[in-house]
């Protein structure tokens, strides 16, 4: 199975945010970029399907700046994924989701490809929009929130769940496909010092950006942090009853958060 | 640039859900309930194609087919950009479920339109469009401005008011389906496994989500969070040191690593507020935090905080909560 994972570069969940000189997005200046989460279990899963099916090849790509795209991917080879191929994006990045999806839709439709893997969404700009424009623009299907993915050999298809806000939805599919990927798991693989030391050396396929024009678009406007938080208003009681009347009192009647 | 607005509908059990009910509201303010035509699809939603004259939309596309009956959006999006195209319309809103965001990606490439999921806001001056969504977890808000002549929004659940019921004559008109890319051919969906009735709302879903953390201290007291859940008709969430635990399920986490939430009203009970729980809730429009630790980072996060053992004032709350309901 010729198996594609898209990755991306994200901040790391604990960076301090800062808001870029012309207030447009967020300043990379000093952010330390590492491997998405969703996009991290994606390649997990790859890497088991690989490790299930003979003779699969696991290929991951990315679209991004120097040099984050760059590190993602060699971090993506050094955890075992067997090819990389970077879509380098101008500076300040072009950051439109849809546009990230036409740039990789690109690269794979030219390279072998039955199963497509993403993250179900990325931690930063939280779109969910580039594994279904994905699949649209290479018209194949779709699916996103997916977990338990199986390949049943026997019957060519692909079976998973996907987890929605009415319950598990179980699923098969013919190939190729697009999945976006929600599974947790308990015990990922971690990158081995001799396969990080490979990775250094590995090379990376270059590709280029489709040119944006004719193409509707979004574009970043203004990037905000919220006002910090003063803290709460602790509520002052003398019995845990007090406490109660208190606060339900002030989530009628001020928060009016019910009736 | 909007001059007419197409509105789908996601159906749940032959309704309308009530994100779909949101982007009901929104449509009616951007372009007027004539400027607003609604849109759902599958082999029953007769019902759900009536209930958007209850909220003030009386024109209605219905494609009757069995092919839509799933929720796959890709198999919408066909006939969902040829209505939109009909009605010369140059926004799609929907409600910012799963399918929601799915139906945005799809429409995004389809329909060659400036799409934002996530949306908490949307400004138009009559020539370009604006939207606001949160990003990183909640913790900043951006703004982007859709360029083009079409735009699809996903709207954050919870994020808008419920349109308010205003009713007209349905107009309901049959639409075809439209072809589905061939690939989607032999793509099944084998079941549902539905949340059960009786466990309250979704997580994702709910107005109001009470959550409790470490402070519970074990499992036999999580029923005093299931309670007060309970007495408010809320969804239950839990912090990741008690479904690390075990004592319940990893689909009860809000967090980085579990589920976000953005509810009206988030009870943290029991929870300290490590980072990773933060993202998770920080959206939401207002927290309440109860604590014995007056220090507990979840207190700098909150807009109301109770300082005080949780194993007296939790029952208290929901006595009260119980007594002004009626319960």
């Amino acid at each position: 199975m010729e198996i594609v994972v898209c990755v991306k570069p994200v901040p790391e969940a604990e960076t301090r945010l800062r808001v870029s000189a012309d207030g447009t997005r967020l300043d990379p200046e000093g952010v330390k970029f590492v491997l998405a989460g969703y996009d991290e279990s994606a390649v997990e899963q790859a890497l088991l399907l690989k490790e299930s099916i003979a003779g699969s090849r696991v290929h991951a790509i990315s679209f991004g700046p120097a040099p984050r795209t760059e590190e993602v991917l060699r971090a993506s080879i050094a955890l075992g994924c067997d090819q990389a191929t970077w879509i380098e994006a101008p500076t300040p990045v072009p950051d439109d989701p849809v546009l990230a999806a036409r740039a990789l839709a690109r690269a794979i439709a030219s390279a072998p490809h039955d199963l497509v893997l993403c993250g179900k969404q990325a931690g930063d700009d939280e779109s969910a929009i580039v594994a279904t424009a994905l699949g649209e623009l290479l018209g194949v299907p779709v699916f996103g929130y997916v977990v338990d993915l199986k390949w049943d050999p026997g019957r060519s298809r692909l079976t998973f769940h996907r987890v929605m806000e009415s319950g598990q939805e179980s699923w098969e599919s013919p190939l190729p496909c697009v999945i976006g990927l929600q599974q947790a798991w308990n015990d990922p693989r971690t990158a081995r010092l001799p396969m990080i030391l490979k990775s250094r050396k590995a090379p990376i396929t270059k590709a280029t950006m489709p040119d944006p024009a004719g193409n509707s678009r979004s574009v970043p406007a203004k990037f905000e942090l919220p006002v910090a938080r003063t803290g709460a208003k602790l509520i002052e009681y003398k019995s845990p009853e007090e406490a109660a009347l208190k606060l339900v009192r002030i989530l009628r009647e001020d928060a009016k958060v019910f009736p | 640039m909007t001059s007419r607005i197409v509105v789908v509908g996601e159906v749940h059990h032959d309704h309308l859900i009530e994100a779909t009910l949101e982007a009901i509201g929104k449509g009616r303010e951007l372009a007027g309930s004539e400027g607003v035509v609604g849109f759902v699809g599958g082999s029953h939603a007769e019902t759900a194609a009536s209930e958007f004259a209850r909220f003030g939309i009386g024109e209605v596309r219905w494609a009757r087919d069995g092919v839509l009956d799933d929720r796959a959006a890709g198999r919408f999006a066909p006939t969902i950009a040829t209505v939109a195209d009909l009605e010369k319309a140059s926004l799609i809103l929907v409600g910012g479920t799963n399918f929601g965001r799915d139906l945005a990606g799809h429409l995004a490439i389809r329909w060659n339109a400036g799409t934002a999921t996530g949306v908490t806001d949307v400004r138009t001056d009559g020539e370009s469009l604006t939207v606001r969504r949160p990003v990183f977890g909640g913790r900043a808000t951006e703004t982007r401005r859709l360029e083009g002549p079409r735009a699809v929004l996903a709207l954050r659940p919870h994020a808008f008011a419920v349109a308010p019921e205003s009713v007209v004559p349905p107009h309901i008109l049959p639409v075809p389906t439209a072809e589905v890319p061939s690939a989607w051919g032999g793509t099944k969906c084998l079941g549902t496994e539905v949340v059960p009735a009786g466990s309250g709302p979704a997580l994702t879903d709910a107005a109001i989500v009470v959550s409790g953390g470490r402070g519970v201290r074990a499992p036999e007291n999580f029923h005093l969070v299931e309670e007060l859940a309970a007495s408010l008709g809320a969804a239950v969430g839990a912090s990741r040191a008690v479904t690390d635990a075990g004592w319940r399920p990893a689909t009860f986490q809000v967090g980085q690593t579990g589920k976000s939430v953005s509810p009206q009203l988030y009870i943290a009970v029991g929870i300290s507020g490590a980072i990773q729980h933060i993202v998770g809730m920080v959206s939401s429009r207002v927290i309440v935090a109860i604590n014995s630790d007056p220090t507990a980072p979840i207190f700098k996060v909150a807009d109301y905080g109770i300082v005080g053992d949780l194993f007296q004032i939790t029952p208290a709350l929901t006595s009260e909560i119980r007594k002004v309901r009626g319960l």
